[in-house]
Order: C-alpha cells, then sequence, then structure tokens
C-alpha cells in the first residue's frame, strides 16, 4: 500500500521514537532518586573548611562542633564562637579564616551551604538516633576522609525504612571518633592509637516487640533505666518505627 | 564486512547508554556536584517555615532562630552566673549535685566519653596534654592537668574553671551539661590518680586507693 521508502521510513522513525522514549523514562523514573540526584552533591562552602583535617589527622571528635545533637532534633552547625576556641591561637592571622574573624567579631553567622536535608515534612530526630549508639558514619559516611564533605546516603524515605526493618544489617556501630556516649570506658593506651578511635563497636542492637496486635509499624525497644538524671542513657537500636506519624508529624 | 563510521557511532552510544543505565540502576553514581539537587516538588520539600539555622525572609536579622527574650532561658538550659574572675565566689557556689552516685562506673564512663570529646582536642586523653592536636598544632603551654598543682584544685574551682574559662581557656558552659561537668570532674580524678598511665583509668584509680 505504502512506498518501500515510506514503510522505511516509519519503521526507522518508530525505533527512534521509542529509544528516546526508552531513555527519558528511564531517567525521569531512576535519574530523579535520591540516590542518584543528591548523592554526591558537594557544595562549596564560603569557609574552606576540611573535616579531613580536623576529624581524620586532629582527632578531634564530632561532637565537639556539632554538640548538643545528643539532646536535640537538629545537629547543630557549630557558632562562629566554636571555631574560636582554638582559632584564636591557631592560625589567628589565616586568610582562609577571615571571613570567621569577621563573623566573630560582627556576630552575623557564616552562611554555611546546607548539604543533608530531608523535605521538610518529614521530622528526622537527631538525639533519638545518637541515644541508640548509631554512629554519625552510618547516615554521614566517613566524613573523617572527605576534604569538602558531599552527600553520602541517599536520605530517602525507603532508605530510612531498610534501616528501621533491619537494623542489624545497616548501622555502623558507634565509633569514639564521633563522641557518641555507649556506656563504655576505654582504654587510654588505646585512644591513643588513631586506627582504635574509628574502629566501631560493634553495633547493639536490642530486642523489639510490636505494641499493638495487628501492630501498626509500632515498636517497643528495651528503655534504659534512669541512672542519674540528666545524662542521656544510651540504649540499643532497635527496630524504627514504620508507622508514617513517627516522621510524617 | 566494511567497518562503518556509523558502526563505531552506535557502539559508543550504546556502551554510553549501557553504563548510564547500570549507575542508574545501581543508584551509583560516581560523580560529585556543587549544584544543588533538583526537586520535582519543591514547594513540599522546601516550606516557608522556620527550622533551625535556616535563613528566614520573615524576621530582619535573616535568622531563624531567635534571641531568648532578656532575662529568660530555653528550657532545660542554664547559665553560669559568675565570671573567670570570681574565683572566692566560686568556691562556695559550686556545689557537686548530691544525686550524683559515687563510685559509679556509668558516671565515669560519661565524664571519659565528655572529657574526650570535649577537652581532649588541648588536653590529650590522658590530660597531660603533651601529644594534643593543638599542642602539636603550636599552641604552647597548654597546663598538664596531672600536675600536683591542678590535682590541688577543689572540684568547685575545676568547675568554674570549665564553665568560666581561665585565661585562653574558653568557658564550655554552653556546651557541657552541669551534671556532665561534674562528670568530667569525676573523671579528672581519676586521670589524676594515674598520672597519665597508660592503662584503664578506673582499673589503675581502683589499684591505687
Ligand atoms: C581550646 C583548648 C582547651 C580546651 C578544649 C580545654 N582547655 Fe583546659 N586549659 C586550656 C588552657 C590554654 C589552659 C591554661 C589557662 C591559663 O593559662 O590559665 C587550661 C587550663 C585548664 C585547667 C587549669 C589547670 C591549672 O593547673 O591551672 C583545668 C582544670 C582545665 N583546663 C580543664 C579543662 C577541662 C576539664 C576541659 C574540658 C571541658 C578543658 N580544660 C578543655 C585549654 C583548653
Amino acid at each position: 500500500m505504502f512506498s518501500r521508502k515510506f514503510d522505511k521510513g516509519v519503521k526507522t522513525g518508530g525505533a527512534i521514537l521509542s529509544a528516546v522514549a526508552a531513555v527519558l523514562f528511564l531517567v525521569g523514573y531512576f535519574g530523579f532518586r535520591n540516590s542518584f540526584a543528591d548523592v554526591g552533591y558537594r557544595p562549596e562552602q564560603p569557609v574552606p573548611f576540611s573535616h579531613k583535617l580536623h576529624a581524620g589527622e586532629l582527632k578531634i571528635h564530632c561532637q565537639y562542633c556539632h554538640a548538643g545533637v545528643e539532646k536535640s532534633a537538629h545537629s547543630p552547625v557549630p557558632t562562629t564562637q566554636t571555631c574560636m576556641n582554638c582559632h584564636t591561637v591557631i592560625k589567628a592571622e589565616s586568610p582562609k579564616l577571615q571571613l570567621v574573624r569577621d563573623s566573630y567579631e560582627s556576630g552575623k553567622p557564616i552562611e554555611w551551604i546546607r548539604i543533608h536535608k530531608v523535605p521538610d515534612y518529614v521530622h528526622f530526630n537527631h538525639s533519638r538516633h545518637i541515644r541508640a549508639q548509631i554512629d554519625c558514619k552510618s547516615c554521614h559516611g566517613p566524613i573523617e576522609e572527605m576534604g569538602v564533605v558531599s552527600q553520602f546516603k541517599p536520605l530517602s524515605m525507603g532508605w530510612c525504612l531498610d534501616c528501621h526493618r533491619a537494623p542489624e544489617k545497616n548501622i555502623v556501630g558507634a565509633r569514639p571518633i564521633s563522641g557518641v556516649f555507649t556506656n563504655a570506658m576505654h582504654k587510654i593506651e588505646d585512644l591513643k592509637k588513631g586506627a582504635y578511635l574509628f574502629t566501631p563497636i560493634p553495633a547493639q542492637v536490642g530486642t523489639s516487640t510490636p505494641i499493638t496486635n495487628p501492630q501498626f509499624g509500632g515498636y517497643h525497644s528495651e528503655v534504659p533505666a534512669v541512672k542519674v538524671a540528666g545524662i542521656p542513657h544510651p540504649k540499643k537500636a532497635g527496630i524504627g518505627p514504620e508507622n508514617c506519624s513517627a516522621c510524617h508529624y | 564486512m566494511k567497518l562503518r563510521f556509523s558502526h563505531i557511532l552506535l557502539l559508543g552510544l550504546g556502551l554510553g547508554l549501557a553504563v548510564l543505565l547500570v549507575m542508574l540502576f545501581t543508584g551509583q553514581k560516581t560523580w560529585f556536584s556543587t549544584n544543588t539537587p533538583i526537586e520535582i516538588q519543591p514547594n513540599l520539600d522546601l516550606q516557608f517555615k522556620a527550622i533551625p539555622q535556616s535563613p528566614n525572609t520573615f524576621f530582619a536579622d535573616g535568622k531563624s532562630l531567635r534571641e531568648p527574650v532578656e532575662g529568660s532561658l530555653a528550657r532545660g538550659t542554664t547559665t553560669y552566673p559568675l565570671g573567670p574572675g570570681d574565683i572566692d565566689a566560686a568556691e562556695t557556689a559550686n556545689v557537686e549535685p548530691s544525686d550524683l552516685p559515687k563510685n559509679s562506673e556509668f558516671v565515669l564512663a560519661r565524664g571519659q566519653n565528655r572529657f574526650n570529646t570535649f577537652c581532649s582536642p588541648c588536653h590529650y586523653f590522658d590530660g597531660v596534654s603533651e601529644n594534643s592536636a593543638i599542642s602539636k598544632k603550636g599552641w604552647a603551654g597548654i597546663p598538664n592537668l596531672t600536675r600536683s598543682e591542678t590535682a590541688a584544685l577543689s572540684n568547685a574551682r575545676i568547675f568554674h574553671i570549665i564553665s568560666a574559662g581561665q585565661n585562653l581557656m574558653p568557658s564550655y558552659a554552653d556546651k557541657i551539661d552541669p551534671i556532665d561537668r561534674w562528670a568530667i570532674i569525676r573523671y579528672l580524678r581519676t586521670l589524676q590518680k594515674v598520672e597519665g598511665v597508660a592503662s584503664n583509668p578506673i582499673a589503675a584509680a581502683a589499684a591505687k586507693n
């Protein structure tokens, strides 16, 4: 019915169109996932701060600067005061620290660029996870090896749930370098060894029981006895809640 | 068959596509980007509300975090009323809370944890300060906390030093809760007993008692 040429044109056109559609679909379907779109986000910060130097080489614990993470939902970006605890003396003239000194004098915060971000309708609570002795590395990756920090894990809902359902497979146990309180005494001679600080103690996973029957994603895990009021008591990580209102409230 | 340019082109395209597909499926991205990640539905992800430490166009100073009303404190926080110079007042003002259990390994472990976190950058893990990061970076004269002069300081005085700072040592009142400061002092005392002996401070202190 059609000419040979026309027939061929329709066939190649169709093939090209479907190939393009397939690629578009794949990129659209997978390419916007956090694991692809967000992982590797490495913005240039206003001050060239290096975690590799401060945590990796100098072995300053995570919580020295990110203090308060075991008490509050938000893990604070350190105040300029924190930098100046040491940099009043160390490298006090360095041009790289000019912004820090300016901020210290004027009281105007340094505008660090946020890397890790869950959507605003998700309420992630740092303190719960820190108190369950889950190391920072579980979600942030080996920060102490990063000269410039980049996002390491997708921080997507599926990724959260993977760990909530099978914590023992995903948690990195607390490492001394993070400053996560684990109730364990360390020997000083061990602490002096660099590698010891970065070695996780085995993740402590406790037993969890569903709260209701049938259960709607709520779990009950062992709660430690309060020994001293005001000191956060580390608990063992258990199965995390799966019900929507745990994070979306 | 003769190798034509179009064959090479197709082969190259096919290979590229295959690599892309593998990366897409496994989620293994191997490059970094300074560009803000794409938000498909940004108006839900980024809502106009005050999030800690985020910028905010609503307030004149551009910060979401508000300063507390003058004379008020955030719940669960304390201020340290004394200045670095009020040494005499500190002796009577700082009293160890009676509900801090004696000989408690839990308190010591907490003290060690906080000491390692906040004091070790300058005073090192053993309190001797010599090998600390900051000493190595050239801050000379960080005192050895296990020397007898420091061991002779009262608990109240050390609490005062942590809370208000002393000369070049900054104040840690905003970072360490009072109860944790007392735990640190407990731990510091065991460090002083072992005088930097490289071993388990609890066992060594117990052996000396
Ligand atoms: C930024 C570095 C730095 C940090 C961190 C630090 N200190 Fe100090 N510390 C100093 C310096 C410097 C001095 C000497 C102050 C002076 O010249 O009077 C000092 C002095 C002291 C003294 C008095 C010693 C003496 O014999 O006079 C005590 C006690 C002390 N520090 C305890 C601590 C404790 C406990 C911590 C942890 C909460 C801590 N320091 C954290 C730098 C630091």
